[in-house]
C-alpha cells in the first residue's frame, strides 16, 4: 500500500530525513518510534504533503506517486493525518467541517454527497462510539478543546472519512488513562484487513492497546532497527541508547 | 485644478426663505473647506478631495424625477419595510406590527439636528439634504419583525449627488431591528452623503445593521450620530461592502448611566474598493459599556480603514470600553491602516482596544486540506469563519442565516 524509498527530506538545508525506507501493507500496523528530533514528525508531516520540505526520494501510495499530489488529493486518495497538534479553528463550525471534508472526499472519489439528515446520523453513531458529546460538534472546530477532546476529534474524523491509511502523530500525548482507551479503542474497531496503521510514538503506553505487527526505530532520519511488538517493551526497558 | 463639482441650494425645490439662507450659509462654508482631505486627523489615511476629483468630472445636485421603481422583497425572512429610492421615501409597510405604534413620515428640514463636527461633509449634507425618513417607535412597543429598509438608486444618476437625512426615534422600552440594505448595481458614478441620527430613549434596543445587496459605482458616505440614554442597547452590524468608496463615520453619545453599544464589523473587499469605518464613542456618564469588534479581509487592491475613538469624561466613572480590529490581507497589495484613539479623563476605568493584521495561517489551511478540503474552499472556509464570529450575539434565526449567507456572498465577490 505504501511504498517509501530512500526518502531524503529538508528543511532551510536541514537533514531530517536520510534516506528511509518503509513498506505497509494492507491490514498491518506500524509503529515508529524515536527519541525526540529524529524525523518522526516530519515523516508524517512530508506523507500528508505539507509545505516547506525539499525532498528526494520515493513515495508510492497504491501505486501511484505521491509527490504528484496536492495534501487534498492525498486525503481524497484515502491518507489520514492525525495531528499532534490539532489547530483550533475559530468561526468554523465542526459539523460544517466534517459535512464539508466527508463530502470532498466523496465527491472526489465519485460518490454522491451526503445532505445534511444523512451526514448526521453517521456523525452520531461515531461520536457516540468515541464517547463525544454531540454538543461539542456544534461548536467552533477545536477551539477551547483540551488536548484529550482535540485527539478525539481527530480520531472521529478518521472514522467518518474511512481512510485507507491512518497516520498517528503522537496521538497518544495529553491523553489520560481513560481517553487513551478511548482513543485506542476507537483505532482497534476501525482496524480491518484493508486498512492500515502508521502510529507515531515516544512511548510504548499507546502500543499496550494496539497491538503493531512491526516497530520501526527511527535515528536520524533512518530506520536502524525493526522488530515486532516485543521491541517496543525493550525499548521501554532499555532507552533509545543501544540503537542510536 | 478646475472644480470637479457644482452645487446650487436653488436646485432644491419648494424651499422657504429661512431655509435657503441658513443652506446657503452651510454651502459657502463647505465651499471654504472643499472636500476633505489627509490634512484633517479625522481623514489622515484618505484623501477624498482627490478621490473623487479623480472619479468624477463635474458632480451636481441636480432635481432628479423619480420613476416608480419596482423592487424584490427578501424571501428569507419575514419583515416590514420601507422602500427609498435616490433618498426619498417612497412606500412603506408594516404588516407585521401595530401600525398604531409606528410612526413614518418624510424627514422634517425644519428640525435641524444639531451635529458637532467639523466635517464639511456634514455641512454640505446640511446644504443639499432632501427626502429621507424620520420614523419613531411607541413607548413599550417592541416590533415583532424586523424593518428592512430599502435602499435603491436609479441606474440613471449618474455625475450627481445624493443628500438625505434620516431620524429614527425609539421611546422608552421600545426594540426594534432594522436592515438598512442598500441595493443597486449601477455602472455610473454618483456619490452619496447621507445622515443618521438614532435617540433610544430609556430602556429601548436597537440592532442596526448595515448590508449591501451588488457592486456599484458609487462613493458613498453616512455621518451615524446616536444619542443613548439610560439602560439602552444599540448593537451596529456593519457588513456593507461592494462600493468603490465607502465611510462610515460613527459617532455614538452614551449620556446617562448603563447605556451599552457595540460595533461588529466583517467587511471582506475586493478589487479596488475602499472602506472606512471611524467611530468615535462617548462615555459621558459613568457605567457605560462600550463595545468595537471590526474584522476585514483585504483582497486585490482593496484598502480598509479603522479608525476609532474611545472617549471618556471625567465623570464617565466605572466605564467599560473595549475595541478590537483584525485584519487579514489576502494580497500584498491590498492595505489595511487602523488608529485607535483614546482619551480618557476619568480614573476608574477598563479601556481597552487592539489591533492585529496578518495573513491567513497557512497551517491552519493545510490541517483542512489533509481532510480532503480543496485548496480554495479551505481559503474560504477560514475567511468565513473569520467574518462570520462578529454575528455570534444574533439569535439563531433566519435573520442571522441570512447575514451569514450575505457574508459568504461578499468573500465570493458577489
Amino acid at each position: 500500500m505504501l511504498n517509501i524509498k530512500n526518502l531524503e527530506a529538508k528543511v532551510d538545508n536541514k537533514h531530517i530525513l536520510n534516506g528511509l525506507n518503509l513498506d505497509i501493507k494492507p491490514g498491518e500496523v506500524h509503529a515508529i518510534m524515536g527519541p525526540n528530533g529524529s524525523g518522526k514528525s516530519t515523516l508524517a508531516n512530508v506523507l500528508s504533503g505539507k509545505n516547506g520540505y525539499e525532498t528526494k526520494g520515493e513515495i508510492k501510495f497504491d501505486g501511484q506517486n505521491l509527490s504528484e499530489l496536492s495534501t487534498e488529493e492525498r486525503a481524497q486518495k484515502g491518507i489520514f493525518l492525525a495531528f499532534q497538534y490539532p489547530l483550533e479553528i475559530p468561526g468554523v463550525n465542526t459539523n460544517i467541517f466534517l459535512k464539508t471534508s466527508l463530502n470532498s472526499v466523496r465527491k472526489a472519489r465519485g460518490e454522491k454527497e451526503l445532505d445534511t439528515l444523512s451526514f448526521l446520523k453517521i456523525v452520531k453513531e461515531k461520536s457516540s462510539e468515541l464517547g463525544i458529546d454531540e454538543k461539542f460538534l456544534s461548536r467552533q472546530l477545536n477551539v477551547g478543546f483540551s488536548g484529550g477532546e482535540k485527539k478525539k476529534n481527530e480520531i472521529l474524523q478518521m472514522k467518518i472519512l474511512q481512510p485507507k491509511l491512518a497516520i498517528l502523530d503522537e496521538t497518544d500525548s495529553g491523553l489520560d488513562i481513560d481517553a487513551l482507551r478511548i482513543v485506542a479503542d476507537g483505532v482497534n474497531s476501525y482496524k480491518n484487513k484493508d486498512n492500515a496503521f502508521l502510529i507515531i510514538t515516544h512511548y510504548q503506553r499507546l502500543l499496550d492497546y494496539i497491538k503493531p505487527d512491526f516497530i520501526h526505530v527511527l535515528s536520524k532520519g533512518k530506520i536502524v532497527k525493526t522488530g515486532d511488538a516485543e521491541l517496543g517493551v525493550e525499548l521501554e526497558k532499555t532507552g533509545y541508547a543501544n540503537f542510536i | 485644478m478646475k472644480n470637479f463639482y457644482n452645487f446650487k441650494v436653488d436646485n432644491i425645490k419648494d424651499l422657504s426663505a429661512q431655509e435657503k439662507k441658513f443652506r446657503s450659509k452651510e454651502l459657502d462654508l463647505f465651499s471654504k473647506k472643499g472636500f476633505p482631505n489627509k490634512r484633517e486627523e479625522a481623514w489622515k489615511f484618505t484623501d477624498l478631495n482627490t478621490i473623487l476629483s479623480k472619479n468624477f468630472a463635474n458632480i451636481t445636485n441636480d432635481y432628479i424625477s423619480l420613476k416608480e421603481k419596482k423592487f424584490e422583497l427578501i424571501k428569507e425572512f419575514d419583515h416590514n419595510y420601507l422602500f427609498i429610492l435616490d433618498g426619498k421615501l417612497i412606500s412603506n409597510e408594516f404588516k407585521f406590527e401595530d401600525k398604531d405604534k409606528v410612526l413614518i413620515k418624510e424627514y422634517d428640514y425644519k428640525k435641524q439636528i444639531p451635529v458637532n463636527n467639523q466635517n464639511s461633509l456634514n455641512l454640505l449634507n446640511n446644504a443639499l439634504a432632501t427626502g429621507g425618513y424620520y420614523l419613531e417607535i411607541s413607548k413599550n412597543y417592541k416590533f415583532t419583525k424586523p424593518l428592512v429598509v430599502y435602499n435603491h438608486f436609479s441606474e440613471s444618476i449618474k455625475e450627481q449627488i445624493i443628500s438625505y437625512k434620516n431620524s429614527l426615534i425609539l421611546n422608552e422600552n421600545s426594540k426594534l431591528t432594522i436592515l438598512n440594505y442598500t441595493n443597486t448595481n449601477s455602472k455610473n458614478n454618483f456619490f452619496v452623503n447621507s445622515f443618521d441620527y438614532l435617540k433610544l430613549k430609556k430602556d429601548s434596543n436597537l440592532e442596526n445593521i448595515l448590508i449591501n445587496n451588488d457592486r456599484c459605482n458609487c462613493y458613498f458616505h453616512n455621518y451615524l450620530k446616536s444619542d443613548l440614554e439610560q439602560n439602552t442597547n444599540l448593537d451596529n452590524y456593519i457588513l456593507s461592502t461592494g462600493f468603490k468608496f465607502n465611510k462610515i463615520d460613527i459617532e455614538i453619545n452614551l449620556n446617562k448611566e448603563h447605556a451599552k453599544s457595540s460595533i461588529f464589523s466583517a467587511l471582506s473587499l475586493g478589487s479596488k474598493e475602499h472602506q472606512e469605518i471611524k467611530s468615535s464613542i462617548n462615555h459621558n456618564f459613568k457605567n457605560c459599556q462600550s463595545y468595537q469588534k471590526i474584522k476585514n479581509v483585504l483582497n486585490d487592491q482593496s484598502r480598509g480603514v479603522y479608525q476609532g475613538k474611545i472617549f471618556v469624561k471625567q465623570e464617565a466613572q466605572k466605564t467599560d470600553a473595549y475595541q478590537l480590529s483584525k485584519a487579514l490581507l489576502i494580497n500584498d497589495n491590498a492595505e489595511f491602516n487602523a488608529k485607535p484613539e483614546l482619551e480618557i479623563y476619568a480614573d476608574d476605568v477598563k479601556c481597552s482596544h487592539g489591533s492585529t493584521s496578518g495573513s491567513i495561517d497557512l497551517n491552519s489551511i493545510h490541517y483542512l486540506k489533509s481532510r480532503g478540503i480543496p485548496e480554495k474552499e479551505a481559503y474560504k472556509m477560514l475567511i468565513n469563519g473569520f467574518l462570520s464570529e462578529i454575528l455570534e450575539k444574533l439569535p439563531d434565526d433566519n435573520l442571522k442565516k441570512f447575514l451569514i449567507a450575505k457574508i459568504g456572498r461578499q468573500i465570493n465577490g458577489y
